[in-house]
């Protein structure tokens, strides 16, 4: 993956849960019932489905949800982080989330940027291009910028790299552990 | 400008001052619990990462409490494989609780005082409720995703959050506990306010309150959209954390011209038990407002509240009654610690002549692994969640509320105010 991020901007409202709006944690539980850890693909079929059921299938890879207020809500279950990059999202916008949401989800390799009034700043199917490095989202549609502070560069590095644990490999690689 | 705890508490640990909205790298010197058979998820890692040692084997304390004694998560081969893992990685014996000196991990985690006044406090693999050792001045959060990452390295990253200072004056009426105060502040200012920080408690009422009602109190930070509560040390705090660990520790507060993104204030003078009805976590309604709801199970325990506040105030409405015909009353200890207390201060024996049932201690009925229910069941517990399918079958209805409050129900039959029982 590449710091600039290129998509259409999928728009939702306030206080999206992990466990219900963005992928019912029943979901998860019956992969777990059937011995099996669900994928990112596996729950990306459900991805945001409580609010949009045809969600997974109108998004394209490389998209991103713009959302308003407490994107992930809840508990720490990290099932609804797989989910958005399962369903092909390439970052979360939001006016805001929940700490550990927004922990689990750089860790898994997804980038949540928040940026305060974006939901009411965009339209759903706007062209946003995201540059994570830069610090900017720009609305191609609207002509019109954003800027917030960037990731220090070691999160940019594990976001390059895919998560926490690709990057933890690399470096368990490079004798660096 | 002055700092709030949690500024000074990651100054510390940075070695520097930092301020809100800084990425720093954080270790903690306190003991990290693993709360499920997590040897099972770490050794593949470690495998795959060709490392064959943890950070600090000493810091590791496995609580087997969450799933009790239920056949759940392959229970049996994931408990064996733990005391595999813990023996091949060197963790010494005494840091391995079992069921038998175990009980809910958060629980666990605060009757040893674990989480000292003034230091970071993390708990390995999925447990949003790690936040309520925040009640002993130390700054807790779950590494969830990050867990064998830090069990490797020592380290993790914070961002270093805002606080909202939530003000609790006035003084308590009888029968109305943490529990309700929390519900209250949530329902008056919902989940958006909070979002990704610390809500820090003050005032006259959490001066007041006794060390148990603050760990419900930053239990459940989660649902304001926080990641983490905290509450200022005090005597009280002080005294409770020295009779339970013997190491030593340096308390931070917060100083008065500290900054916050918000300040909120409530007055609890009038305050009556709270409820949350099925199924929006945040919408939160006077008991008055629900009395008469038909019942059938009812669910006390939890690390909201399964300590032994909790405890004395079911054995209270309890005492000398029997519960409804119609109603199973599941009372689940939090700790085995907290068992064996209600065993010697006589509880026992009135939850089991009132015909209530009391299982090991464990997560229990609040993740539905014990006595689930079915559909059609509607249940009045002080377990932490009211979604959908929460304690079984997506087809029952949880109403949250204090344990005098599950306890009145359970004895009625249908929903009701405790204040008359206590």
């Amino acid at each position: 993956m590449t710091t600039k991020l290129k998509g259409r901007a999928w728009t939702f409202g306030d206080v999206m849960d992990v466990d219900w709006e963005i992928c019912p944690f029943e979901i998860f539980q019956q992969f777990i019932a059937k011995g099996k850890m669900p994928t990112p693909e596996d729950l990306g079929q459900y991805c945001m489905t409580t609010v949009d059921p045809n969600f997974p299938k109108k998004v394209k890879k490389g998209d991103f949800i713009v959302a308003g207020e407490t994107f992930g809500y809840g508990h720490d279950h990290d099932h609804a982080c797989k989910a958005i990059k399962g369903a092909g999202v390439a970052a979360v916008i939001c006016d805001s989330t929940s700490g550990n949401f927004f922990r689990m989800s750089l860790e898994h390799g997804l980038p949540v940027v928040q940026y305060p009034g974006i939901r009411k700043l965009t339209a759903e199917g706007d062209e946003i291009e995201l540059d994570l490095a830069g610090g900017v989202i720009r609305n191609m549609t609207k002509g019109k910028e954003y800027h917030f502070i960037p990731y220090p560069s070691f999160l940019l590095e594990m976001i390059e790299a895919g998560g926490l644990y690709p990057r933890l490999k690399q470096r368990a690689a490079a004798g660096k552990l | 400008m002055g700092q709030t705890i949690t500024e000074k508490i990651l100054s510390r640990a940075a070695g520097r001052p930092v301020s809100p909205g800084e990425y720093i790298e954080v270790s903690s010197r306190v003991p990290i619990t693993m709360g499920r058979f997590t040897g099972d998820r770490t050794s593949p890692m470690m495998k795959e990462l060709g490392v064959d040692k943890l950070f600090d084997p000493n810091l590791i304390h496995f609580v087997d409490g969450h799933i009790g004694t239920s056949p759940s998560h392959n229970a049996g081969e994931a408990r064996s494989r733990t005391r595999e893992f813990g023996k091949r990685m060197g963790i010494p014996l005494e840091n391995i609780f079992e069921l038998g000196r175990a009980g809910i991990e958060h629980v666990v985690s605060g009757d040893n005082a674990w989480a000292l006044p003034g230091e970071i406090f993390m708990c390995a693999h999925n447990n949003g409720h790690t936040t309520t050792s925040g009640a002993l001045g130390a700054f807790a959060f779950p590494l969830t995703f990050g867990s064998n990452n830090y069990l490797i390295t020592g380290k993790t990253w914070v961002r270093v959050p805002d606080s909202v200072k939530i003000v609790v004056n006035g003084k308590l009426p009888k029968g109305v506990v943490g529990r309700d105060v929390v519900e209250y502040a949530l329902g008056q200012i919902g989940p958006i306010a909070s979002a990704g920080k610390v809500i820090e408690w003050v005032g006259p009422a959490i001066d007041d309150m006794s060390i148990d009602s603050r760990f419900t109190l930053c239990c459940n930070a989660l649902f304001f959209g926080a990641w983490t509560a905290i509450i200022n040390p005090d005597q009280k705090c002080i005294e409770y954390v020295k009779s339970r660990n013997p190491n030593p520790f340096e308390p931070l507060y917060s100083d008065p011209d500290a900054s916050y993104a918000h300040v909120f204030e409530i007055d609890v003078s009038n305050l009556v038990p709270q409820i949350v009805p099925p199924p929006e976590r945040y919408h939160v309604h006077p008991v008055t407002q629900h009395e008469g709801k038909p019942i059938n199970r009812g669910f006390a325990g939890s690390c909201a509240n399964g300590r032994m506040e909790d405890m004395r105030m079911v054995a209270q409405v309890l005492k000398g009654r029997k519960i409804h015909p119609e109603v199973v009353f599941n009372i689940t200890p939090g700790t085995d610690r907290i068992l064996k207390q209600c065993v010697q201060e006589g509880l026992m024996e009135i939850f089991l002549e009132a015909e209530a049932i009391v299982p090991v201690p464990s997560c229990s009925m609040c993740a539905g692994l014990t006595t689930p229910l079915g559909a059609g069941d509607v249940c009045v517990a002080t377990g932490t969640c009211n979604y959908r399918g929460r304690m079984g079958s997506r087809d029952a209805e949880i109403y949250l509320a204090n344990a005098a409050t599950v306890a009145a129900s359970c004895v009625e039959g249908k929903i009701a105010d405790p204040r008359k029982y206590l």
